[in-house]
Formats: structure tokens, sequence, C-alpha cells
């Protein structure tokens, strides 16, 4: 039976009390947090505050520093700079399912909780993403380097509202690109226009027009909003803020549309997968390879982690293709997959057995192979999509020469081994339960995800430029000495995690935890 | 409590059990015995212990304080032991979502050593009515199916020690009927069956022994007989007070 739609949700005081129920569940949320936890957000949001700043005053100083010929090569690009943290606050809405939840699908299920709230929840959430946080620290950092110091609120101003401005749009397009998803024929679909938008980028490339396309990016009226305050023509820079006011205004209340769309179909997707049958394959040879297999299954039969872990492949690898890296900076992208795939699931392991946690607990198996399975699965997640990544950035770099080549696997062996480490000590030190069925799950609370990233970013980042440096030696060496000791250290913490997880108490513990 | 049999009959041995969450003490101190081939029933209301003590016995949990023993094993310094000789359906979920109940049971048989157990896995999937959902995920069965399945896997070893917490929560008429008949097959065979529940009269046929928690402490061990009927309920509600 069809039923008619309803647009009583999209009515202004639906609208004034989604806004007010935002509030109660933060509050919820706040609730939850332990005393401890509580001082290091306030601590973590002080410190993003202070890097927002320095971000945007430091750079301004360094102007005069540096060589002006550095200034009108950014000048060029900056619209395009802007562009860019346009497409990637879609890409971040559209991988996550149109946004994060700030109270998962499960625990909010008792509450009369609106699409209005979840639309401005999830843009409220949107920046609890370091890829985010670090993108808006470029641009605001590029653009007060090329205006310099004088009139620097004015000029950076323009580009703050930017931010919030692509964001809301990003929301748009990833709420109507999960509404798509949820439709009869949502998968070729979404499919269907993930291919045609990278085959159009591709053919852009190839043909050279890509420069040419963004020297018409509609970002350019950013750039010259922040030109009109530095240069003290008020009454344009009044009206492109006043433009971009509206914009915002526009785009937040047009998210409301698709935000009820797409939250109002079913999770087609995730419901085949449940009703699929699975053809029973040949009984295990060992007490691993059974661990292993159901470790799998749940990973590829999630909609979420399924998805997270291609984007997550192959976008790098577009960029890698689109940009024609060196092998040098190649070093960098395998931390960048290993960091993001470990977020989908690695940094909570155990919630891939969700409530069956306990019962898996029960059989007789001894807690270092329970905790093997989470190791070697977790490992060879985030070696696969960094290989793939390496494999797509290689089409254009060519050949490496012996040391590019160590430098790279080092890179993708090392940060795979690194990222790991920490998220088995995570996973045992802070269990969540969390269900991985929607495809806005998190396995952690959004707050607890963005400082996970933030660590991993720059451990990662800092790995991938250590060995983006050996691979300008002569020879392997350097990248096989460095290798050595990183690989060391990530192993000694997971035997201490493996140590911790073999005591029944804290086995017990994350058990209960993940089970309940 | 009832009468007893032979004392090397005892599977169950528990004495002064305390298990403590933090500041929080779940099981203040109790004492339990299970026979051989004799069911008994963990009965009180939510929060009294049955789960964590349930939880104990599989070697799940380790005990805080107190000597258990599964089979003359003691669980804190033996787990691994105890969970080889126990058969285990927890009282939340109980299932891998996205595994099917096959692969559920294929994990089971080779971490239990079982050979040639294709055919009586089928056979409780018929019992339990679940043969046509064997190869889809559990992720997608209503409570009841889940229950039923949990109950499965607990009994698909013929363990000796048989623990179900609230086996029957949410379960279809039939569902009780197959679970009760495992329990009592598991019975005859000689293995020892705790049933936490809230279900009395359910607990009262499956079972001989009863033995009531309140707060996290034995108040009562009884005959079933003694809580059987009208007479039997008032008994029960004035030992939950």
């Amino acid at each position: 039976m069809r039923t008619a739609p309803s647009w009583t949700e999209l009515s202004w005081p639906e609208l004034s009390r989604g806004a007010g129920d935002l509030g109660a569940l933060f509050a919820f949320r706040r609730h939850g947090l332990a005393d401890s936890s509580r001082r290091r957000l306030r601590a973590s949001g002080l410190v993003c505050v202070a890097l927002t700043v320095s971000a945007i005053v430091v750079p301004a100083y360094l102007r005069s520093a540096l060589s002006s010929d550095r200034v009108g090569h950014l000048v060029a690009v900056m619209p395009s700079f802007y562009l860019g943290f346009g497409v990637l606050a879609i890409m971040a809405s559209v991988t996550s399912g149109g946004g994060r939840e700030l109270v998962p699908r499960d625990e909010a299920v008792a509450f009369p909780v609106s699409s209005v709230t979840e639309h401005l929840a999830a843009l409220l959430l949107a920046p609890l993403n370091v890829a985010w946080v670090i993108q808006a620290w470029a641009i605001l950092g590029a653009t007060s380097y090329v205006f310099g110091p004088h009139a620097l609120a004015a000029t950076v101003v323009p580009v703050l509202l930017w931010i919030v401005l692509a964001t809301a749009i990003g929301q748009v397009v990833g709420w109507t690109f999960e509404g798509l998803r949820r439709g009869r024929h949502g998968l070729l679909v979404t499919r269907s226009l993930s291919a045609a938008s990278f085959a159009g980028v591709a053919v852009l490339v190839l043909d050279d027009h890509l420069t040419t396309v963004l020297d018409h990016s509609p970002t350019v009226s950013v750039y010259l909003a922040s030109l009109a305050g530095q240069t003290g023509h008020w009454a344009r820079w009044a009206i492109s803020l006043a433009v971009l006011l509206a914009l915002i205004a526009l785009a937040v209340l047009a998210g409301l549309v698709p935000a009820r769309w797409a939250l109002h179909r079913p999770l087609r997707d995730e419901l085949r997968l449940e009703g699929e049958r699975h053809e029973p394959v040949a009984n295990p040879r060992s007490d691993l390879a059974a661990m292993l297999r159901l470790d799998r299954a749940s990973i590829w039969r999630s909609v979420p982690l399924r998805r997270g872990l291609l984007v997550l492949a192959m976008m790098p690898g577009a960029v890698a293709l689109a940009g024609n890296l060196e092998w040098r900076l190649i070093t960098i992208l395998p931390g960048l997959v290993a960091s993001g795939g470990a977020l989908l699931f690695g940094v909570n392991a155990w919630c891939l057995d969700g409530r069956g946690a306990l019962w898996r607990d029960s059989l007789p198996v001894a807690p270092g192979l329970a905790y093997a399975a989470k190791v070697i699965v977790l490992f060879e997640v985030l070696l696969a999509a960094a290989g793939l990544t390496i494999v797509l950035a290689a089409v254009r770099a060519g050949l490496p020469d012996r040391a590019e080549l160590a430098a790279v696997l080092g890179a993708t062996v090392v940060v795979s081994a690194q990222v790991v480490a920490a998220c088995l000590g995570w996973s045992v030190r802070s269990p969540y339960a969390v269900d991985l069925r929607s495809a806005r799950a998190t396995p952690a609370p959004p707050v607890v995800m963005a400082g996970y990233s933030a660590r991993l970013a720059v451990v990662t980042t800092v790995t991938g430029l250590l060995f983006s440096a050996t691979s300008l030696a002569p020879g392997p060496g350097p990248a096989i000495l460095l290798a050595i000791p990183l690989l060391c250290w990530s192993g000694w913490r997971l035997a201490r995690t493996a140590a911790a997880w073999s005591e029944p108490a804290v086995r017990s513990r994350v058990i209960a935890v993940v089970a309940s | 409590m009832g009468s007893p049999e032979a004392e090397d009959g005892v599977r169950i041995s528990v004495r002064g059990l305390r298990v403590r969450f933090g500041a929080v003490e779940a099981v203040r101190g109790i004492d339990l015995v299970a026979y051989a081939g004799r069911g008994t029933a963990l009965l009180g209301r939510n929060g009294a212990g049955k789960s964590t003590t349930m939880r104990v016995l599989a070697g799940v949990i380790p005990p805080t304080e107190g000597e258990v023993q599964v089979d003359g094993i003691d669980v804190a310094s033996a787990p691994l032991s105890v969970k080889r000789i126990t058969g285990y359906c927890p009282d939340v979920g109980g299932l891998v979502p996205r595994a099917t109940p096959w692969e559920h049971l294929q994990l089971a048989a080779r971490l239990r050593r079982l050979d040639a157990w294709e055919l009586r896995a089928q056979d409780l999937l018929e019992r339990f009515d679940l043969a046509a959902a064997a190869h889809r995920v559990t992720g997608g069965f209503s409570h009841g199916m889940g229950r039923r399945f949990s109950v499965v896997l607990a009994a698909f070893g013929e363990p000796g020690i048989l623990l179900l917490d609230e086996p029957f929560d949410g379960v279809d008429p039939l569902g009780v009927e197959a679970t009760q008949q495992v329990i009592a097959d598991a019975k005859a065979r000689g293995a020892a069956v705790l049933v936490s529940t809230h279900l009395r009269d359910l607990a009262m046929e499956a079972c001989e022994d009863v033995l009531v928690l309140r707060g996290g402490a034995a108040v009562a061990a009884l005959d079933a007989a003694d809580l059987v009927g009208e007479e039997g309920a008032r008994a029960y509600r004035a030992l939950l007070d």
C-alpha cells in the first residue's frame, strides 16, 4: 500500500521543534560521558580552536618571510582549493550515508527524532572528521598567506562562510545520494552516477581541460570577496557576505527535503543482504581459519564497511591518478588508506561480533587465538585497500626504482602495523556497543572518532613523509632500516595489548560492553 | 532443595560466589549445587544476579571471590577447560549479526572438535523450525528466532553442562516445546541443566530444583514442586519482596 507523503516535518513549527530536540540529544550524549571524557573533550575543543586561530594568523605573518613568487602561484589555485573543500564535504556526506548519527539508530528508536533533527545533527557533526578539519585549516591558512596580515578578519570571513556553505551543500548532495541508494534500483543508479562522475573527471584530465574548468569555478567569487575585504571595497564585500549567508540558509533548509525523503525510505541494500542466502562452504581446516571466516563475513556483509573500504581504496588512487603523483609522494597514500580503513571498524574491533561476542567468548578457544584473528583480519583489509591504491597510483607514476619501491612497500607495511596496533589497543581499552548495519553508523561516538582519526592521521602522515625521504636514497637500505624499528615498536604494542586481552577481567569487560 | 543424587553426581558446585563490576556488586555470596541428570532453575527479579552467575559458569566472567567448580574444574583457573564442557545460551543476542546459522555451527563444531556434526545440526535446526533460515545472516532474525537458535548453539555439542539464560523469552509455543525437549534430552544423557528465566511455570516444567535469587544473593533453595500452581505463585511472590 502506498502512503501519501507527509510534509508536516517540513513546517516552521517542526523546524523549531527539531532544533530544540537537537539540544536535548546533545545533552543526552553529553550525560553519557564520564567526567574524564568531558575534560578531554573540553581540552580537545580548546586545542582545536587554538589551532584554527593559528592556522589563520600564523601564515599571514609568514608571507613577508617567504618568496612572493609562491604567493603568485597560490593566488591562481585558491578557487580550486576552495572547490576541493566542497568536493571533500560532498564525499564525506555521501560516504557516510547522508551524515553521522548523533544518537545511534537502535538507541534513538524510543524517541520521536524527526528528520529535521537528524539533518541538523549531521550538519553539526560534519566537522568531526579529520579530513574536513585539515582541509578547512589548509584553505584558511592559504587564504591568510595569500592576503597577508592587513584586514585579516575581512579576508578570512568569506572563506569561513564558504566552509559552512560547502558543508551544507555536501549534506544536500549526501542525503540525495542516500535517498537514491535506498530506491528500488538504488545501487545501479548510484554506481552509475559515481562511475559517470569519475569518467567525467578522467576525461577532463586526459583532455587537459581540467584547468579551464577550474578557472570557471564558482568559488572564484569567494576569493574575490576576500580580495574586496582586503582592498577596502566594503560594499562589494558586504554584498558577497550577504549572498553567502543567504546561500547557507537556503542550503540548510534545502537539505531538509532530501533528508526527510532519504530517511523515510527503507534500507533496501541492508535488507537485501540480510535476506540473501549465503551458500555454505567447506568446513574450516583450523581454529584460526574458522575464526577468520566469521570475521571476514562480518566485514564484507556490512554495507557501510564494504562501501567504505571500496571508497578508501579507490579515492586516494584516483587522486594520485589525476594528480600524476610521483613515487616519493605515493608513500603518503597508504597512511591515508590505513587510517580511514581503521576508522570503519578497527578502532572497536570486537564490534564485528556485535551481540554475538558473548557467545563467541563462551567457545573453547584460547584468548590469544581470538586476538590473533582480529589482528590478521584488520591487517589484511588495510593491506588490500592500500595495495589497490598503490596499483592505481602506479598507472601514471611509471616503474619505481629500488629505493622508491622499498619506500612504498615499507610505508604500506609499517603504517598498517601502526594502525592495527593502535586500533587493537583502543578496542581493548575503550569498547563500544554498536550496530554497524546502517551506513551512518560509526564504531565509536563521533567525538571519539574525531580524536582517533586525528591521532592516526598524525602518526601515519609523519611515517609516510619519513619513507618519502628514504625514496630519495640511492638504494633500498634506508627504507628497510627505518621499517625495522617501527615494526618492532608496533609488534611490542600488539604484544602488550594481547597480554591485557588475556586477562579474564579485561576480556569480560570488553565482551560485556560490545554485546550489550 | 530436593533429594540430590549421590555426591559424585555433582556437576556444578558454587560456594560464596561474589562478582563485582567496579563499585557494583552484582553477585553477593551465592552457593549453588547442580546435579547430573537434573535441571536447576535460577529465578529472581531483574538484577538479581542470575545472568552474571550464568556467565561465570560459562567461563565468560571471572569470579571476584568464591569457589566455582564445573565438573571438578575450577572456573577461575581453567576457564578454557570449562568452556569445553559447557553449552551456553546468553541472555542477550548471542549471535554474530552478519554470519549465518550454519557458519555459527561450523565455528562451534570446529572449536569443540565435533566430527560428523552436520546431521545433528540439521536435525536441531528442523526441530526449532530454523532449517529454512540456515543460510541467512542472523541480523535479519526476529527476537524469537534468535533465541531459538541460541538454544540450538548451546545444545549442539551435547555438553555435560547446559546453561540456558532466558531461553523462553519471546519464543513461540513450538519453540518452547522444542526447548523443553532439548532440556529433557540433556538431562536424560546425564547433563546438568541450569535455566534462568522469569517464566516460572516453564521453569517448573523443565527443572527439579530451584534457587531463588534476590539482590545478588540466594534467598531460597526449593523443590520445583513447591513453586507449582497458584500456591507456588504466592510463595514465589513472597520470596521476591
